[in-house]
């Protein structure tokens, strides 16, 4: 879902890039103020295992393929929405710089698609479907289904502004793809949640992250 | 588990994803490629025929709409060294891997709240 640099005029691609560092900046305030040094190594090895699994496209029917974003897996893990945004900004940064992969104008938007809605719907979705369900894996494939699911949809949104996408059309392509990519987001998420949490169950004893 | 050791198992599992992921990645575009080829009938939307020189047209075509002509040449574009082969992937895949563990830590480190 990363949108490369011809897909947005200039001037909208400025727009994402201002909402995204108002993001950046309430993300590094929430590392000043909640991100102890103890996570440090945490936040650092769970960026790179998410670098890593998003160069796994995995196929979906229709000539297509997607892969994890993993913004809802890093808030959900650090007990953070903000923690999404920065694990995920820092990722599009090397993608975009040293790989190509999404564009450098729009790059704002990528960070805005990816980082924020997939930080805040993977987060707030988890607490929220958790505490009516009381499955910590159901709620986070649930919330990570939906947080890809609404960034691809903001993304169709955005490219129907653009005037590269007409809307409807635009809006169901998009909407179809990752409806399905999004069971690859969930099943991955709830995964990998299974795996931290067993090596280190007091991550779903506090729902404000692992601790130490 | 010590922190220690699930740091350095966290690292071995994200190593073993670069290396494996270029042999296994699928090459089709992705969600958001494959519905723009759609929309501009380059491939059809519930099909996998992808018409490449449709789909070169609709990458100019992209460009001539939003007037964002911005390029630029990344050092290891699409996760490949140029005039490498597979083995290229997966140095690029471990590379980027590895930066963002360095990176990341960095950033976290010189962000995190300290602690007294």
């Amino acid at each position: 879902m990363h949108i490369p640099d011809a897909f947005i005029p200039m001037g909208q691609a400025l727009i994402y890039w201002v909402i995204a560092l108002i993001f950046i900046v309430l993300a590094l305030r929430w590392a000043r103020r909640s991100m102890g040094e103890e996570k440090i190594p945490l936040v650092a090895v769970l960026a790179a295992g998410i670098f890593a699994i998003q160069a796994l496209n995995i196929p979906i029917p229709w000539g297509t393929s997607g892969h994890m974003v993993g913004a809802a897996l890093a808030a959900i893990v650090l007990g953070s929405p903000f923690a999404g945004v920065f694990v995920l900004t820092l990722v599009l940064l090397v993608q975009g710089i040293i790989f190509g992969d999404g564009g450098i104008t729009v790059m704002g938007a990528n960070i805005v698609n990816m980082g924020v809605i997939g930080g805040f719907i993977g987060y707030y979705g988890y607490t929220a479907i958790k505490r009516v369900i009381g499955n910590a894996y159901a709620a986070a494939f649930i919330a990570a289904w939906a947080a890809l699911f609404v960034s691809a949809i903001l993304c169709a949104v955005e490219l129907a502004i653009a005037g590269t996408f007409p809307l409807i059309p635009g809006l169901t392509m998009m909407g179809t793809y990752h409806a399905v990519i999004g069971l690859i987001e969930g099943g991955i998420t709830a995964g990998a949640l299974y795996l931290i949490a067993s090596a280190r169950p007091d991550i779903l004893e506090h729902p404000a992250g692992v601790s130490a | 588990m010590e922190t220690k050791q699930f740091v350095v198992i966290g690292i071995a599992i994200a190593l073993v994803i670069a290396v494996a992921a270029p042999f296994l990645a699928s090459g089709d575009p992705d969600g958001l490629e494959s519905a723009f080829f759609s929309i501009y009938g380059a491939k059809p939307f519930m099909g996998s025929e992808l018409d490449e020189d449709a789909a070169g047209a609709a990458e100019e075509q992209a460009i001539v709409t939003t007037g964002n002509d911005f390029s630029y040449e990344a050092l290891m574009p699409d996760y490949s060294i140029p005039g490498m082969d597979k083995a290229g992937e997966v140095v690029a895949v471990v590379l980027g891997t590895l930066l963002m563990l360095v990176l990341v830590f960095a950033v976290a480190k010189v962000s995190a709240r300290p602690d007294n």
